[in-house]
């Protein structure tokens, strides 16, 4: 606790806030700006700054029904909160083990937990997508929020493992003597201490899910059409006006997300600074 | 404290179970569908013994998942709208398009169905494909096959067109009917380039003369593979002018013919290296890449394998209303495209009707027209109607556009798919590493 409090009283300087709205200016709107242009343009080429001619065509076709992007937003949006949930049910008391107890073979736990990190995903997809098409998961929105989970759970872990690492479970068997219940004690105690790292680690884990590629291309066969896939149709094959259109509605919900968790990130809270403690 | 981790834990296997085991359904297949990998011919499916009609009837209320390179817009339009409403319609056919990025994708996906024992209910029911994929999938007994004759409106396709029955030198075989045909054009801006180069030798001498604007996508990119290739073709041209120059290319692969042209094309393609783009440090990665140099005015010349692109390219924004196409003297290649079904397609009934569909007149007409897509049928048009082949006739011609009439004569038969790997293959090394 006295952790939350020092760091709280650091983000009370407001230059360092002010600063890191700066920097997601810098960093995160003023590289939308091009796409936004591009979307809109019809003919921009070298040497000229602004498009010379506009056009509406690549918005047009963005919402028309051949490409069903409210379909592929829907079930992007599907895919990305189930990986989120799922992480939580599994990174939080993974990462409670890991940051509140010594045990034997820790380290070896640990290495497994940053495996997916290490070893490429798309090695290991490409196996499970044989088992997967034996148990009829390929092809299907549940085979691949299963699959998001392989480059999803490592962050949540560590970030929940750095979490509980600060924390103090006395405070549980405090509680529990003054009276408290098994979930009484969740609900007031644990929670509430480790609710902002909970928000940063399920924050990681919806925008990992939202811009997998190769692992929904591979397990969703193609069938299961989230907005990478459909970003990546249009980019590769040099439609520009129509990729920007796609790019401006993939980092909206990003933008969202981030707002909303935005107190959390500006490092008022002690969850952030705990990542490193594992 | 400990037992609500124990308590999460078990939500959490609990909850993973029940996932599987939701999504575990049962498929049982259909009598007479394919029990293990192979090609499976008609008469051995379970369609066999059926008629037309009732093929039809058995592919009322079926879907079709057509997987199909989905990288333009005005491919993805026509197919899901033209060809998927009036399949609706007409037949009670739900297409679903599934756009990839590439139709290896396609191939991957049945070959890892098949790895998986999945013989009769596979996820793919259609692929647009040609070439080194169609090998792939044929080799690999993966198609369904010999259909040809069952197919109503294959009776308008001059069977004995040998640029139909071999694609890439690979026999069709009837595991794949053709929809469109392709043909190599050289585009340029008539506005930069008052006069470009007519032939093969011009065009090299061009590079050279002008430094910097000229270059072509690197191997085995589909177009900038099919650039080597005509340079091939050209040191062939000149190594057996006795022989009949590149059509000793054509047949199966010969290891001292390639040995020799493979020599005078390396070292011509070395030789204008340091003229090309960037010095030839490095190339444009695709088709794509080299259409944003040439949109930029960074090149003065591209290439093409569908000269229809271009007046599309011109209507979005891409190229300056002043590109023009032509075609090469020295000749330039031409291929056919397909649509092929998967031996494990659950669908095969709905797929057959959709592969008719697509050959039947009116439709490869609309297709033909350059407000729809403006792709060349594969049809016989003696075969058609008068009145059919009057409309095909009087199609506008966007002016960007070469008249299908020039570039014909022009055409030059692919090589089989050794030669082609091996080609790209020799490319890297002896080029791209120099």
């Amino acid at each position: 606790m006295t952790a939350v409090r020092e760091s709280a009283v650091m983000g009370r300087a407001g230059v360092g806030r002010w600063l890191g709205i700066a920097a997601l200016l810098t960093f995160l709107v003023l590289p939308l700006v091009p796409l936004v242009i591009w979307s809109v343009a019809f003919r921009w080429v070298y040497p000229d700054i602004l498009p010379s001619e506009y056009s509406g065509r690549a918005w047009s076709s963005v919402f028309s029904s051949t490409n069903d992007v409210l379909g592929a937003t829907i079930d992007t949006t599907l895919v990305a909160l189930v990986v989120t949930v799922l992480s939580v049910l599994i990174g939080v008391p993974a990462g409670r083990a890991l940051g509140l107890h010594e045990f034997r073979g820790k380290r070896l736990v640990e290495l497994l937990i940053l495996a997916p990190i290490i070893v490429p995903g798309l090695a290991v997809a490409l196996g499970i997508h044989t088992l997967f098409i034996r148990y009829g998961l390929a092809n299907s929105l549940v085979g691949v929020a299963i699959v998001h989970l392989i480059p999803t759970l490592p962050y949540m872990t560590l970030v929940m493992s750095g979490v509980f690492a600060n924390y103090d479970a006395d405070y549980e068997q405090q509680a529990r003597s003054l009276g408290a219940g098994v979930i009484a004690t969740q609900r007031y105690v644990t929670l509430p201490a480790i609710f902002p790292g909970l928000v940063v680690g399920a924050l990681f884990t919806f925008l990992i899910s939202w811009s997998q590629y190769v692992l929904t291309l591979l397990i969703g066969g193609g069938q299961v059409v989230t907005l990478p896939l459909l970003l990546f149709n249009f980019a590769r094959s040099g439609e520009n006006a129509i990729a920007g259109a796609l790019s401006v509605i993939f980092v909206v919900p990003g933008i969202i997300v981030l707002a909303l968790s935005n107190r959390y990130l500006a490092g008022e809270d002690a969850a952030v600074g705990g990542i490193g403690n594992l | 404290m400990n037992t609500t981790t124990v308590n999460l834990r078990l939500m959490a296997a609990a909850l993973a179970l029940a996932l599987i085991a939701a999504a575990c359904g049962g498929s049982d297949a259909a009598s007479g569908a394919p029990t293990e990998a192979g090609l499976v011919n008609l008469a051995d499916s379970e369609l066999a013994g059926m008629d037309w009609d009732a093929i039809v009837e058995a592919a009322d209320g079926g879907t079709v998942n057509w997987f199909m390179w989905g990288g333009s817009d005005t491919i993805n339009n026509y197919v899901s709208a033209n060809v998927g409403e009036a399949l609706k319609d007409e037949f009670n056919i739900t297409l679903n398009r599934v756009g990839i990025n590439d139709t290896v994708d396609a191939v991957n996906q049945v070959l890892s169905e098949t790895e998986a024992g999945v013989f009769a209910d596979g996820s793919v029911d259609m692929i647009w494909i040609n070439g080194e994929n169609f090998r792939t999938m044929k080799q690999g007994g993966l198609l369904f096959c010999d259909y040809w004759d069952i197919l109503p409106n294959a009776q308008l396709l001059d069977q004995t067109d040998q640029t139909l029955l071999f694609d890439f030198g690979t026999e069709v075989s009837g595991c794949e009917v053709p929809w469109n045909r392709a043909q190599v054009a050289m585009i340029y801006d008539s506005a930069t380039v008052p006069t470009p180069p007519a032939d093969m030798d011009a065009l090299l001498q061009f590079a050279c003369a002008n430094p910097g604007s000229f270059t072509y996508p690197a191997p085995p990119d589909f177009t900038g593979s099919v650039f080597v290739r005509h340079v091939f073709y050209n040191e062939a041209d000149k190594l057996f002018p006795d022989e009949g120059g590149h059509e000793k290319l054509l047949g199966p692969f010969d290891q001292t013919v390639y040995d020799q042209v493979a020599e005078a094309t390396w070292a011509t393609l070395n030789e204008i290296e340091s003229c090309l783009w960037r010095e030839g440090d490095t190339y444009p990665t695709d088709k794509a890449a080299l259409d944003q140099l040439f949109s930029n005015s960074e090149v003065a010349l591209n290439l093409t394998y569908e000269p229809t692109s271009v007046g599309l390219g011109v209507e979005d924004g891409l190229f300056p209303e002043t590109a023009r196409t032509y075609g090469l003297e020295s000749g330039t290649i031409g291929n056919v495209n397909y649509t092929a079904i998967p031996f494990n397609s659950p669908n095969k009934a709905a797929a057959l009707v959709l592969s008719n569909f697509l050959l039947d007149p009116e439709v490869q007409l609309s297709k033909a027209d350059p407000d729809v897509w403006g792709a060349e049928t594969v049809l016989d048009l003696t075969k058609v109607s008068a009145e059919i082949r009057d409309q095909f006739d009087g199609l506008p011609r966007h002016p960007s556009v070469i008249p299908s009439s020039e570039l014909a004569p022009l055409a030059l038969p692919e090589l089989q798919g050794d030669w082609l790997t091996t080609i790209e293959a020799d490319w890297q090394s002896s080029v791209a590493e120099q």
